[in-house]
């Protein structure tokens, strides 16, 4: 005699099992969470696999990428000024983007009206970005970084979708959080070259002194 | 003297006016409703239902979020409809095409009011990166009113959570009062774009007539796209004549039988159009053959291949709706991508978009002068439009589709918004009863003009892309380029580089098969619950990529010699714990939760039934062709990266049924658990790229055809180069769309219902089918 249902009944203690670690090993992790804000789930963790968003959220790793945000030296809270933006207007971000959403004006000097290297517009068309991150990749000043910021949803685009270089720009402070490798890897980098650049100033200083001895 | 309040003294129904005011409480109407509305809200906000459509990769995203990690079930919006009668919330995921708005329009009419709007990722609002293709719309906000707007490409999970919030925020603010649905007259209903010669707005045909009337050539653009002529001396040159025989010599060669076509194309050189076949044999494997014939450039014929390999047919009519060539004997010779009835032939290279603006990128206006300014204004009919002159949108009379009413047989349209359709995919069903007499796969609705945009990219600009095209495994397209491209450079990655990408890559195989068995399962009706399972460990694996790319679908990953960045610190013990411990518990639970199930088995068993040679004749590739038996896997058959040095097995199975497909996958998933235990373990150290990294790379002058077996086929990459730093012809050959060659074979005498199920267990993807 054949019984029938024996396969679903297989099928339901799966679900069921999935069901019972929900309450066993997801309620204690859930109560951990509350305290932890953004987090991700480890692949041995077991039990509730939710994230309660917007209460707790995933933790975004650094490398991840939404829109591009231009750098200047600076805390959190000021605003970018000519002298503290990195940007030199040199046009690699807006070689290498795919949709060609970037856009750069190349500022003039005031006085003589020669371009100089700073950017006086700089405009991203956030509904044509498609966030690959070659122009953070690609830029040889550190100055285009991509952000982490999600939660950009909005009611309305023609005005607010076109970024210019007043909401492009954060400031280190800001990025070197976001990005905490990233940026001790850059600080390395440039402690490096000024130390070089020192050794050989010392070295140029040297070589005067020797002729007369 | 008299006060002189007293002259205007109040009638006494002012003064009882007065009194009752100042002693009783009376609400006035408009109060009164002020006290529902947040009752009122408060219910519609709490059940938004969306409706159950998705155009591109922004839908996967849309899926993730109802899946049980982000579980949009918790904003009481779980109800995906699949019926607009019953839905509340359009979420547009994705791009916009021409071919498939009228159908986007139709469904948001088709929406009882109150109804919303979400659009969802950069291309929705306003195109996105493929703004600049002929077949995409500048934003769903052309035609419809959208209540928020995501931007992202593809936005995350959460994103669309936050919009989600944005949106209930904005019903919160809504008064019954003011709401348009209760106001008179009665809410309109949009008008359906028109598909002419090219996509018309209705609301607009008097601004087109006048415009066309006048006749005046649009702006000549400064540049146009260079030409070459064909060069000599690459693959074997045939005379269109001699075409047949010689095919049909070399697919009865004794020992080494060409019997498996590949890659059909075109290339359009100066002097002719190049005709490209490849061929290779399934017996010894091998590089494949490639073939050429060459047809003039005015009424260029070539002669059919559909007698000797059907796997020919849709890849014929590709090349006939993009470059005009015809193919003589072609049984259905009509578009397959764009409509009937569209102006032009759009891969040729004299054929210039609306929004052209430079042959190759950099655009001149971005840098150093880049005011900005949205292609819509410099076009001529403001929009992604152009029509021929003399058009007026009245008198515009379309192919028309042949229909004849018959009383014995019915016509069924499956799609292009179907929930079982995985994508926007329609086919034509000819049904007597229930049983298939015949099937029509009608597709292009997410043509997104990849190769177009493609061959004015430079080469590094076009990785990103080929993210998109199967938006499941783009670790997997990233590879396959990176290796077409480096055949012609002549670069070889460093070890550790190799392995990582072998590591992705089979990463990729577990996330696509996952995803595949779980959704063939919901197209079974098992709804949605193996579906979760399946997306669950997908997404433990996509933090993965998400850790060493920084994008969760969209990797790109992989550069010309290499990888873009090194493995972060964290990202190995997590493999590892992923790849030993929870990825085997979680196959074998899949395994033994539905491999010996009674419904599962007895649907899929001898249902879409592909026998062996009609699999290799109709050029199917992946899990189709070794579920008919054929052990044929580009990782065996041309070992490609270091996949020569692990020990894996081919699984095939003779049956070539639906059930043995869904074996093959699962069988698969272990084969790469295993490749990954091996490279995990030999992971070398040292560079992850040769030589430095390149933003501006020229590609020597000459021809490649690079391959991968991709989760779903044989993914090839066929590129010319001039020489330049932008590909002069770039060409995909997409699993997903060749497959569906076999789909009508597969399809006839069995019941609507086994449809569904057999074109899950082919396991498409949209993104790739269209391109």
């Amino acid at each position: 005699m054949r019984i029938y249902g024996l396969e679903m009944l297989r099928g339901l203690t799966i679900t069921l099992g999935h069901f019972v670690t929900s309450y066993t090993a997801g309620i204690r992790r859930t109560f951990r969470n509350r305290k932890r804000g953004a987090f991700r789930q480890h692949p041995s963790e077991k039990g509730v696999f939710t994230v309660q968003y917007p209460e707790e959220r995933l933790k975004a790793p650094e490398r991840f990428r939404v829109l591009p945000v231009l750098i200047f030296d600076g805390k959190e809270g000021e605003k970018w000024k000519t002298e503290t933006e990195r940007c030199t207007a040199c046009g690699i971000c807006a070689k290498v983007c795919p949709p060609q959403c970037i856009w750069i004006v190349q500022g003039k000097d005031p006085t003589t009206g020669k371009p100089v290297a700073k950017a006086s517009e700089f405009f991203i068309d956030v509904d044509v970005c498609m966030n690959c991150g070659f122009c953070a990749e690609y830029c040889p000043f550190d100055a285009i970084k991509m952000d982490h910021t999600i939660e950009l949803g909005g009611g309305e685009r023609d005005k607010s979708h076109l970024f210019d270089i007043n909401r492009l720009h954060v400031s280190t402070e800001y990025h070197a959080k976001i990005h905490p490798t990233d940026w001790a890897q850059e600080q390395a980098r440039k402690k490096a070259d000024a130390d070089k650049k020192a050794a050989a100033a010392a070295a140029v200083k040297k070589a005067p002194e020797v002729p007369p001895a | 003297m008299s006060d002189p309040k007293i002259l205007f003294r109040p009638s006494e129904e002012e003064i009882l006016e007065q009194e009752v005011k100042r002693h009783i409480l009376i609400t006035p109407w408009d109060g009164l409703l002020k006290m529902l509305d947040p009752v009122y809200n408060w219910g519609r906000r709490n059940s938004l239902w969306p409706l159950q459509f998705g155009l591109a990769c922004c839908a996967i995203e849309m899926i993730c979020t109802a899946a049980s990690r982000f579980d949009i079930a918790r904003f009481g919006a779980e109800l995906f409809r699949a019926s607009p009668r019953q839905a509340d919330l359009m979420i547009v995921s994705g791009t916009v095409t021409k071919k498939m708005v009228p159908m986007i329009v139709r469904l948001y009419n088709q929406m009882p009011e109150p109804k919303y709007l979400i659009s969802m990722g950069a291309c929705a609002s306003a195109g996105g990166p493929f703004k600049e293709g002929y077949n995409v719309v500048s934003g769903i906000d052309k035609f419809l009113p959208v209540d928020v707007y995501i931007p992202g490409c593809p936005p995350t999970p959460q994103a669309l959570l936050h919009a989600l919030i944005t949106l209930q925020e904005k019903i919160d603010q809504q008064s019954i009062k003011t709401a348009r649905w209760y106001g008179k007259p009665e809410s309109e209903e949009m008008p359906v774009p028109l598909l002419g010669p090219d996509l018309v707005d209705l609301r607009r045909s008097e601004e087109i007539r006048k415009k066309c009337a006048v006749g005046e050539p649009a702006a000549k653009p400064a540049q146009l796209p260079a030409m070459i002529p064909a060069p000599v001396g690459s693959g074997t040159l045939v005379e269109a004549s001699e075409l047949l025989k010689t095919v049909r010599r070399l697919q009865l060669q004794p020992d080494s039988a060409l019997d498996y076509l590949t890659n059909l194309t075109c290339t359009d050189y100066q002097d002719c159009y190049e005709v490209v076949y490849h061929f290779y044999s399934t017996k010894k494997g091998g590089a494949p053959t490639a073939l050429k014939v060459r047809t003039p450039k005015t009424n260029p014929r070539v002669p059919s291949l559909t007698a000797l390999f059907p796997g020919a047919d849709l890849q014929e009519r590709e090349v006939w709706d993009l470059f005009g060539v015809r193919f003589d004997g072609h049984p259905n010779l009509k578009r397959v991508l764009m409509w009937e009835g569209f102006e032009g032939h759009p891969m040729r290279k004299d054929y210039l978009e609306p929004y052209y603006e430079a042959p190759a990128k950099l655009f001149p206006s971005r840098w150093k002068e880049g005011h900005h300014q949205r292609a819509e204004e410099r076009a001529r009919f403001g929009d992604n439009v152009n029509y021929p002159p003399g058009f007026d949108p009245a008198q515009w009379v379309g192919p028309k589709e042949s229909f004849k009413p018959s009383t014995d047989t019915l016509v069924v349209n499956l799609g292009p918004q179907h929930p079982s359709t995985h994508g926007v995919f329609r086919m034509q069903v000819r049904v007597d009863g229930e049983r298939i007499m015949a099937l029509e796969p009608v597709m292009g609705y997410m043509h997104r003009n990849h190769e177009k945009i493609a061959e004015r990219n430079t080469w590094l600009m076009i990785f990103p892309y080929t993210d998109r095209l199967d938006y499941i495994c783009s670790m997997g397209n990233n590879f396959g380029y990176a290796i077409a491209v480096e055949k012609l450079i002549g670069v070889k990655p460093p070890e550790r580089a190799e392995y990582i990408r072998v590591i992705m890559a089979e990463l990729t195989r577990i996330v696509n098969h996952f995803w595949a068995t779980g959704f063939l399962l919901n197209d079974l009706g098992a709804f949605f619950t193996p579906a979760l399972y399946a997306i669950e460990e997908r997404e433990l694996i996509l933090d993965l990529f998400e850790m060493a790319s920084g994008s969760r679908m969209m990797c790109n990953y992989m550069r010309f010699g290499g990888v873009a960045a090194d493995l972060p610190e964290e990202f190995l013990p997590l493999c590892s714990s992923l790849v030993n411990d929870r990825l085997p518990k979680a196959i074998e639970q899949i395994d033994h939760y539905l491999t010996h199930n009674e419904i599962l088995v007895n649907r899929c068993r001898n249902v879409g039934v592909l026998p062996r040679d009609a699999a290799i004749a109709y050029s199917a590739a992946g899990p189709v062709l070794r579920g008919s038996g054929v052990e044929y896997d580009v990782r065996k058959a041309e070992p490609y990266s270091i996949y020569g040095r692990f020990d894996f097995k081919v699984p095939t199975f003779p049956e070539g049924d639906v059930y043995a497909r869904y074996r093959v996958r699962i069988a698969e998933m272990w084969e790469s658990l295993k490749i990954l235990k091996q490279a995990l373990k030999e992971l070398p150290g040292g560079e992850i790229l040769a030589g430095k990294k390149l933003w501006n790379i020229r590609v020597p002058a000459g021809e490649s055809y690079g391959r991968v077996e991709n989760p779903k086929g044989e993914l090839g990459y066929y590129i010319v180069s001039d020489g330049t730093d932008h590909p002069y012809r770039y060409h995909v050959r997409a699993p997903s769309f060749i497959n569906l060659t076999a789909l009508e074979q597969m399809c006839k005498g069995h019941l609507i219902a086994d449809v569904v199920a057999i074109l899950g267990s082919i396991d498409i993807v949209l993104g790739e089918t269209d391109r």
